[in-house]
């Protein structure tokens, strides 16, 4: 869900490690385990590998000691903030096959977006270049479900307004759900620029604070006494 | 309507308008460039990740030694 998702949807990343969402149950977590030990992955900072620590949101971090992908990083994870449940982003997903016939399942491109919208510097220029790629692939003919999409989710300031100038009454009607677009609708790229800014800022406090609670639970597990 | 170009320049158009299955491909040949050229797997530390710890050891290099080192140092 990480690095290679976003290179495949057409922002660039070079990612070192491997990120991975997992459907979070007993059967599943056995099946993790067995792959892990196939990569002679070792966990490497709390939490425990335990099934409550997945759903309530944490992740578990790995280091692969197999020859082949020696050193690399595994990040497992069930539960993101602001993401839908497993099975939600399990219907949605991209399914690719690689040359030499090797499948990966990706998350979907929304999914992906709503995943990337946290506290960290390096995550927002990437949302901008995911959603860019993703109009420029499919402005020729867009669909219903792309205008809304880029209407709810662009973030760079001049598509916005052509979005919005072109299908005025879409980005009036999804004004209620994202307040800048009464910006773009009106034309005023100044206002727009700053109420980007302004949305970025508030998303990243709400990461922090979601993330509050598990830091204090991670330094409970770090030092028990 | 916007060219990719007027946005965010000749390169970045030029992967824009790559397939997603080209964009996979290409950046397979740059993984295979940065493995011969003997890089590392292990990534850097994210400091402002959620998951990032200050006090947890990190690991040292297979051979011993950082791969960079300062030789010479400018004066200002």
């Amino acid at each position: 869900m990480g690095g290679q998702a976003c290179v495949f949807y057409g922002a660039a990343e070079f990612s070192r490690d491997t990120d991975l969402a997992v459907l979070a149950d007993a059967a599943n977590l056995a099946r993790l385990q067995k792959a892990l030990a196939e990569l002679r992955a070792d966990l490497i900072a709390v939490p425990p590998f335990e099934l409550k620590y997945l759903k309530r949101g944490h992740a578990l971090h790995f280091r692969c000691q197999h020859p082949a992908a020696l050193r690399m990083r595994v990040d497992v994870m069930s539960r993101m903030r602001g993401v839908q449940s497993f099975s939600q982003l399990w219907k949605r997903r991209t399914t690719i096959a690689l040359p030499d016939g090797t499948k990966c399942e990706l998350l979907s491109l929304p999914d992906l977006v709503q995943s990337k919208k946290t506290q960290r510097d390096k995550d927002w220029p990437m949302i901008r270049r995911l959603v860019e790629a993703h109009y420029f692939e499919n402005i020729e003919k867009p669909e219903l479900p792309q205008l809304r999409f880029w209407l709810l989710e662009l973030r760079t300031p001049q598509l916005l307004l052509e979005v919005a100038r072109t299908h005025m009454t879409l980005a009036r009607h999804l004004a209620p759900r994202r307040s800048l677009l009464r910006y773009a609708s009106s034309g005023n790229l100044a206002k727009l620029e700053d109420a980007l800014a302004d949305e970025e800022r508030v998303v990243r406090a709400e990461d922090k604070a979601y993330w509050q609670p598990l830091l204090r639970e991670l330094e409970r597990l770090r030092h028990p006494n | 309507m916007i060219a990719p170009e007027q946005l965010v320049g000749e390169e970045w158009a030029e992967w824009y308008r790559l397939s997603p299955v080209q964009r996979w491909l290409e950046s397979e040949k740059l993984w295979q460039t940065y493995l011969a050229l003997g890089g590392s797997l292990d990534p850097e530390p994210d400091t402002q990740s959620p998951f990032f710890d200050a006090r947890a050891p990190r690991p040292s290099p297979a051979d011993g030694r950082t791969g960079v080192r300062i030789l010479r140092r400018g004066r200002v």
